[in-house]
């Protein structure tokens, strides 16, 4: 479609998007120009400041000098880490397995678990189940409970269902085991559709606050969001004050709250920004696949 | 014929054997919190076993007045995504499709769809900073105007609007991506054609892509129509506050508030299966629906 346009309504339509992607743009843009000013200009920064007057990087260094942040950050680390190997050998096993068209009960396998998409037994037993299994305050709480998403799962299938037969079955002549096939044929010949399904679960675990917030009681095991969740959203000035009572108070008190907040979310985006750009692409496929019907 | 099967699950034992721990996953985390909310018809006994109680939660539920208005508000801000947003992935994918600059397409694209990735306690930080404080954004916009400054997340006149308006900034370029793709396979012929018959760029827009994209534009709205009753967990639970729950709290959040935090078990298990269950018939209905109308189901 390279036909060219022009005139004025085309003019109108770049106006249009420009604005729309600065809107979409600009309210993280504003706090990183937040979290980068310093404490003799914070008070006058606003929603409308464009440049970061005093520009300092102490924000930073308090907030993730409060041990609940810095905590918070390796623990979703570990989470996210812990919990995509989990994801990818079983999601991958499974969608290997359904792939194989003639696989007796294969209907009925995709059905079960396509009914988990539809119907859900619901949070109140999903935590009862939890607690009966011992595993509240545990970090298997929240790695384990989705460690298969049937949406993935089928995303997977799909890519998997490329590979060629051939490859499959000169690899079974050659006497290699099922297992073997999947780890040293399938998943590296699919890797674009095990690039894609890691990116949705990666993002997926650097998110999940809510699970974490009911599953897990110590708080030292909070990942970054539940963090994130109490000082941005639920937490006061006060608290703050009380979560870093072992800094000088004058060093927390000379920091404005808007600043800690706009660095607190910089920072649990940062991940995703330095990724962003470089799989970009596989987010496109993973969504136009898993639009496609099978 | 017996022998046959056997001889079958004998050849697949090790595909088998691959599937055993993933099936016994959807067991565990799917089928037996299914089984659990059989609580909705019980009395929860810390001693002893549970007291089977027929539809006495239910009853609870549908003559509480609470749950009347969390049910309207479900219904009420779903709707507004739903209609009111809609349309606009639509017209976003038009309007790129309009662009003559293969780079100024591609930036515009990358930007819009990053509010996708980030987590609704980011989005709620970001709204309530942009939103709440006479400091924010909108506000200075209006003090330079000389309006009074509103503070929208306490403002039962405009929380509704908060959802519906960051929603689209989270979705709108997320939710192009398929009618962008649709638009992308139209075959270029036809637009050459269309233009050598004279057709204006509003002309080709209405008689070639829209009815190309047609097709893409009901599934999306059948599949969001069975998704109806989830309007929005994360959103409104980052969100709201005490000044708007009487506007914004959802069956979701009343399962979580009353169920989870209250204790109430049963009575919450009850809200939430009560949602599962219209959700179900939408989703059924809905995929009916899509098998008459575009000849082929979505699920």
């Amino acid at each position: 479609m390279s036909i060219h346009r022009n005139g004025i309504g085309h003019y109108i339509i770049i106006l249009v998007l420009t604005v729309c992607a600065l809107i979409l743009v600009y309210p993280l843009y504003n706090q990183l120009v937040i979290s980068l000013t310093g404490s003799d200009y914070i008070l006058e920064a606003s929603g409308t400041t464009i440049i970061p007057h005093g520009f300092t990087l102490n924000t930073y260094k308090t907030v993730l000098a409060i041990p609940k942040v810095a905590r918070g950050v390796l623990n979703s680390i570990y989470i996210t880490t812990a919990g995509l190997i989990i994801n990818i050998v079983f999601t991958s096993m499974g969608a290997y397995v359904l792939t194989k068209r003639d696989l007796l009960g294969r209907k009925f396998f995709i059905t079960m678990i396509v009914i988990t998409m539809i119907f859900e037994g619901g949070l109140i037993p999903d935590y009862f189940l939890m607690r009966k299994l011992h595993l509240l305050n545990s970090y298997w709480s929240v790695i384990l409970y989705k460690a298969i998403n049937p949406y993935y799962l089928i995303i997977l299938m799909r890519f998997f269902d490329r590979v060629p037969l051939s490859l499959i079955e000169a690899a079974r002549i050659d006497g290699l085991n099922e297992t073997k096939i999947l780890f040293k044929i399938v998943i590296p010949v699919s890797i674009a559709g095990i690039a894609t399904v890691s990116l949705f679960y990666g993002v997926f675990h650097w998110n999940e606050y809510f699970r974490a917030m009911i599953y897990l009681t110590d708080e030292m095991k909070y990942p970054l969001q539940v963090v994130l969740r109490e000082l941005l959203i639920s937490a006061e000035k006060a608290s703050f004050i009380g979560s870093m009572n072992f800094l000088k108070v004058t060093a927390a008190a000379q920091l404005d709250i808007k600043a800690i907040k706009a660095a607190l979310i910089i920072i649990s985006i940062i991940p995703i920004l330095v990724f962003y750009p470089f799989v970009l692409k596989y987010f496109v496929k993973g969504r136009l696949q898993g639009s496609v019907k099978e | 014929m017996k022998g046959n099967i056997k001889k079958r699950i004998v050849k697949d034992r090790q595909m088998y054997l691959l599937l055993f721990p993933v099936i016994l996953f959807f067991i565990i985390w799917h089928y037996i919190p299914m089984w659990g909310a059989r609580i909705a018809f019980q009395d929860v006994m810390y001693i002893g076993a549970n007291k089977w109680v027929g539809l006495k939660h239910f009853q609870l539920l549908f003559s509480s007045p609470v749950f009347l208005k969390v049910f309207i508000n479900t219904v009420i801000i779903s709707s507004m995504k739903m209609f009111l947003i809609f349309p606009l992935p639509i017209l976003l994918a038009f309007m790129l499709n309009e662009v003559n600059s293969h780079n100024f397409r591609k930036s515009v694209q990358s930007v819009i769809y990053l509010p996708h990735f980030l987590s609704w306690v980011v989005i709620a930080g970001l709204f309530i900073s942009l939103l709440a404080s006479p400091e924010g954004v909108v506000n200075q916009i209006r003090i330079f105007f000389h309006l009074k400054p509103i503070s929208y997340m306490t403002s039962t006149k405009h929380i509704r609007w908060v959802f519906v308006f960051s929603e689209v900034w989270r979705s709108i370029g997320w939710d192009s991506i398929l009618y962008i793709a649709a638009i992308n396979s139209i075959a270029p012929a036809l637009y050459e054609a269309a233009t050598i018959d004279g057709a204006t760029h509003f002309q080709q827009a209405v008689n070639i892509t829209l009815p190309a994209i047609i097709p893409t534009i009901i599934t999306v709205f059948i599949l969001n129509l069975g998704f109806f009753m989830n309007a929005g967990f994360d959103q409104v639970f980052n969100m709201m506050n005490d000044a708007v729950i009487n506007h914004v709290d959802i069956i979701d959040t009343y399962v979580y508030r009353v169920g989870l935090m209250q204790g109430n078990y049963s009575l919450g298990t009850s809200a939430g299966l009560f949602k599962g269950i219209i959700g179900l018939v939408l989703i059924l209905s809905t995929d009916k629906l899509s098998r008459k109308v575009t000849g082929e189901g979505v699920w």
